[in-house]
């Protein structure tokens, strides 16, 4: 048995090194749990038809068209829950387990105490085609999302931001008060 | 010998002119335009015999409907399938987009925060 579960990691390890998809498929359970779950796998394939069927009048879906161009899958899974505490840190810890591959390096982690907000965004660099993965975790929700190949991520924020989601406002500096002599 | 005798014979009957001919002839010769020729006597044509074109008719209709029908079958079906994919497609770029979005936006939060103090 423990022979197979080596077996078992050293697969999903040599499979995030070589540019495939993250092995989510013990979150399933999750969604028997969950009061919401969207499941989105998308393989070359149909990705590729899904692509194809987008508007060329629509910028937006222009955007999406030039931005999984050359990418090989995406996959999104997000559960939403009723009560705290319906996924453990095991679950998540899964996929860091995988993510702590060589080529995957964690761009950003944010923890917050206050609303207990988890995010961390990853990015595979090295090796054959390039990759991302986001863990956003909070008491009632977890979110992974998993992109196979290579992303221009101030494009995809840009989407994030246009889609729903007001953009960022940066505040530009002030310019110091003059002191009056 | 004698079919071959009946079938040329069949071949060379004397067939009569097409409908409207002999006005037609006849008006050209009187310098009037020709009368106009009905489309159904047109079609009337086909069903004079040797009826060859019909037979020949439902021998491609009966291979080209059930040919273009699992045509147009697949055709939607790789519709709905392309339709569903670009759904879940943009639907997972949106998700995407919008998690690493707040995560910039709490990044910036952060660094705001560090500023002030």
């Amino acid at each position: 048995m423990k022979i197979l579960c080596r077996l078992t990691f050293c697969i999903q390890i040599g499979a995030a090194m070589y540019g495939q998809a993250l092995d989510l498929t013990h979150l399933e359970r999750l969604a028997a749990k969950a009061k919401e779950t969207a499941d989105v796998n998308l393989d070359g394939a149909v990705l590729k038809l899904g692509a194809k069927f987008l508007s060329a009048d629509d910028p937006d879906q222009v955007k999406i068209k030039k931005l999984v161009a050359g990418l090989k899958g995406i996959y999104v899974k997000t559960f939403t829950f009723e009560n705290e505490g319906e996924y453990s840190d095991s679950d998540v810890g899964g996929i860091r387990k995988q993510l702590q591959s060589p080529g995957w390096s964690r761009i950003v982690g944010v923890h917050s105490k206050k609303d207990g907000d988890n995010a961390e965004v990853y990015l595979k660099t090295d090796g054959p085609g390039g990759g991302l993965a986001i863990i956003c975790a909070n008491p009632k929700e977890l979110t992974i999302v998993n992109i196979v190949g290579k992303i221009d991520l101030d494009e995809l924020s840009e989407l994030g931001g246009s889609l729903g989601v007001p953009k960022i406002d940066l505040e530009k500096p002030k310019p110091a008060p003059k002191k009056d002599d | 010998m004698s079919n071959l005798e009946d079938n040329l014979k069949a071949a060379l009957e004397r067939t009569g002119p097409p409908p409207g001919f002999s006005g037609r002839v006849l008006a050209r010769l009187n310098g009037q335009a020709p009368p106009k020729v009905a489309w159904w006597d047109l079609l009337s044509v086909l069903l004079r015999p040797p009826r060859i074109q019909w037979v020949a008719l439902s021998v491609i209709l009966s291979v080209m409907i059930p040919f273009a029908g699992v045509r147009y079958q697949r055709a939607r079906r790789l519709r709905s399938e392309g339709e569903k994919a670009k759904q879940q497609l943009v639907f997972a770029v949106h998700m995407a987009g919008n998690k690493l979005h707040r995560v910039q936006q709490k990044v910036l939060e952060i660094g705001r925060m560090d500023t002030r103090l």
